[in-house]
């Protein structure tokens, strides 16, 4: 579907602050990427590159320094407020905290942009905000106050929010911030179903890179000086990644699709077993600082056998076994041996 | 209940408490004229107010002249102060806003103690503070001095925390001024200034009701307008915005409305303390909703009711005149104020 014309694309955008205080200046420029119907985008980058001006200015909280923002095909200049409100959703890493304020009243909120000047709810309204809160799977919550809520309901119930705002694009900062790994899976696998489900166009910025790489259908990745496009496996075989911390001690790793600490590794010890075994010892004995050749023997081989549903690590070095039962004494005792082994 | 799928907007709950609370208005109302040093009979006072001759001519000159402004002072400006305090709170995200944090009432005090200390330099003329339209401009002018300041700024500011601060700041160096003016100032004219700064129901006379009734009735219809604005911006203004709203607009309206609440108020009446901060929070204490549809009358019922019986405890001791408002609303809010400190231990998000 190449050929669809994209709900939103920025051509050359140059996002930052104007005004004359020491933080404004442009914070990311050359901007060029698109997001089309029903694709869940994943906005990655390393901290402080600008990931939040890029979705504050999408939202139109910023205006964009130079080049264009477009919104199904028109400058997002061109647009009201009220309008953008009705074709943009937004939730922030801003947390909100309002007593009394029942989950529904906030849903609620999200109609705004749709009612009259007292704000006043009509009949399709409230089914909108029945739907949203189906949608998301809080329906049971929607009497409670928000500040009774998790993390996690707290953060679907801004997303139903966003839903009742009834916007062809929704973008997300962070959302999965200070969540637990079910519910960051949760989260981004939720506006991974409402994207191909119900048709929107959700962009959200993360630091979970595994998350992103199994749900998202794009990723809109920031490295220092340029964004760059794609489907995440394109991004991955093209070595995208591994550009994103260069200078720093951590490196990708394509096989894999993981970061990695860099380790300067020593001593060689051979490897071998069946693969789950040999893949988590081998993880082991690097961060140890030993380099693994799998299945060859070594001045120092360790082999794994499976007996009995019981494993045995068995240690021959200068002549010597030693067996062990988990791989933590195995290395306790490689550690220990340290120098004067090798 | 206007839909099986909005069982909580209309909850009978809130519409108990509305009716509740008019009545208790009613009754405290009724209760303010009631009280006073001359007892008047119940059935002479309905006389009185449906327009008849009472027993005695001197009891329609107290209802009349005396106690019916003074209570129908406490009520407006009870409910002014209060729908002020719950605004500034909402705008500010601080539950700790009100009318004196922003400065209003010190820009008031600094635009009396001008005329009061200023105008009494010129020989051969005197100003008794409270009751002189002079004071009443001067006040005013001076609470809307510091609004028109605050709102200028922010223009410039987009942060509301910037704003607030820069509210006390003011606040302080209008304070500051007014001690300095005090410094040069005779003893005649301190005390009179004095007086005006315990703030008082009993002053307001007729001719002046009809200003000030109008004006905060005013403030009070442009805050029920923006009952739409106001619940987006608990929010946050971020969030605000992207749901469409025009942050800057918002503002000015908000303060206009707060400026005429509060500046109308203080300038008639003197600087009324802790009405603006604790009565927002025992609306949503009784309430428990944010909605500011229901909030906003709530806050005002509150106010007036709380002012209404300040009103009648401060004259209590059946002395001549009255105890200073001030004192009894302090008394009344700063318990409040403590309870809403040490419950929420973190400020933010309080509402």
């Amino acid at each position: 579907m190449g050929d669809q014309l994209p709900v939103l694309h920025t051509e050359n955008l140059s996002v930052g602050y104007r005004g004359a205080r020491e933080s404004s200046g442009t914070v990311f420029g050359g901007i060029t990427v698109d997001a089309r119907r029903s694709e869940l985008v994943a906005l990655f980058g390393p901290n402080g590159i600008g990931k939040s001006t890029l979705l504050r200015s999408i939202v139109r909280l910023l205006s964009p320094l130079s080049g264009n923002i477009y919104l199904s095909g028109s400058d997002i200049r061109s647009y009201p407020a009220n309008q953008i409100a009705r074709m943009v959703g937004f939730v922030s890493t801003e947390p909100v905290r309002v007593n009394n304020l029942k989950v529904r009243d906030l849903v609620s909120l999200g109609r705004y942009p749709h009612t009259g000047w007292l704000g006043r709810l009509g009949e399709q309204d409230y089914i909108k905000v029945d739907e949203a809160l189906d949608m998301v799977g809080i329906s049971r919550l929607a009497g409670k106050n928000i500040d009774q809520l998790s993390d996690g309901e707290r953060q679907r119930a801004m997303i139903a929010r966003t839903l009742a705002q009834d916007t062809g694009i929704i973008v997300l900062d962070e959302p999965t911030a200070f969540l637990d790994l079910p519910n960051k899976y949760g989260i981004v696998h939720l506006l991974h179903r409402l994207a191909a489900e119900k048709g929107r166009t959700i962009i959200f910025s993360t630091h979970d890179l595994s998350i992103a790489i199994q749900e998202a259908t794009k990723i809109w990745l920031m490295l220092p000086g340029q964004i760059c496009q794609g489907a995440p496996e394109d991004l991955i075989l093209d070595d995208q990644f591994g550009r994103m911390f260069e200078n720093t001690n951590l490196s990708f790793s394509t096989g894999k699709g993981e970061f990695r600490i860099k380790r300067e590794l020593r001593e060689i010890i051979g490897l071998r077993g069946p693969a789950t075994e040999r893949r988590w010892t081998r993880n082991a004995l690097e961060r140890n600082g030993f380099r693994v050749a799998e299945n060859e023997e070594c001045g120092a081989t360790v082999s794994i056998d499976i007996e009995g549903g019981t494993r045995t690590w068995k240690l021959m070095m200068q002549g010597s076994t030693s067996r062990f039962t988990s791989i933590y004494d195995l290395c306790s005792c490689l550690t220990s041996a340290g120098a004067k082994a090798f | 209940m206007t839909t099986p799928s909005d069982p909580d907007r209309r909850n009978n709950k809130t519409i108990i408490l509305i009716v509740t609370l008019s009545a208790s208005v009613l009754l405290l109302f009724l209760a303010g004229i009631l009280t006073g040093t001359v007892r008047i009979p119940l059935a002479d006072i309905f006389i009185i107010l449906s327009g008849g001759e009472a027993s005695r001519p001197e009891w329609h000159i107290i209802v009349t002249d005396l106690r019916l402004p003074r209570a129908i002072t406490a009520l407006v400006a009870g409910a002014g102060l209060s729908v002020s305090g719950l605004l500034m709170q909402t705008v500010f995200r601080n539950p700790l806003a009100g009318p004196y944090v922003l400065g209003i009432s010190a820009g008031a005090s600094l635009g009396v103690a001008v005329v009061v200390m200023g105008l009494t330099l010129i020989p051969g003329y005197m100003v008794s503070a409270g009751g002189d339209w002079l004071v009443v401009i001067a006040a005013w002018a001076g609470s809307g001095a510091v609004l028109v300041l605050i709102l200028l700024v922010s223009f410039r500011v987009r942060d509301i925390m910037t704003i607030l601060i820069l509210g006390i700041m003011f606040g302080s160096a209008t304070g500051a001024l007014v001690s300095v003016m005090q410094y040069f100032s005779t003893e005649t004219m301190l005390r009179s200034f004095m007086i005006w700064t315990m703030g008082s129901l009993g002053g307001v006379t007729g001719p002046q009701l009809a200003i000030m009734v109008p004006a905060v009735v005013g403030g009070l219809l442009i805050a029920g307008a923006s009952v739409k604005m106001l619940n987006t911006m608990l929010l946050g203004e971020n969030y605000a915005r992207s749901l469409g709203v025009n942050i800057t607009a918002a503002r000015i309206i908000i303060f206009v409305s707060t400026s005429l609440l509060a500046g109308t108020i203080t300038a008639f009446c003197g600087p009324i303390a802790f009405i603006g901060i604790a009565v927002p929070h025992l609306a949503r204490m009784m309430f428990r909703n944010a909605d500011h549809a229901v909030l906003l009358p709530a806050t005002a019922l509150t106010g007036a009711a709380v002012l209404l019986a300040s009103d009648i405890v401060s004259r209590l001791p059946a002395m001549e005149g009255s105890l200073p408002i001030n004192s009894v609303t302090a008394l009344i809010g700063i318990p409040v104020v403590i309870w809403i400190v040490i419950r929420n231990q973190k400020l933010t998000g309080i509402f």
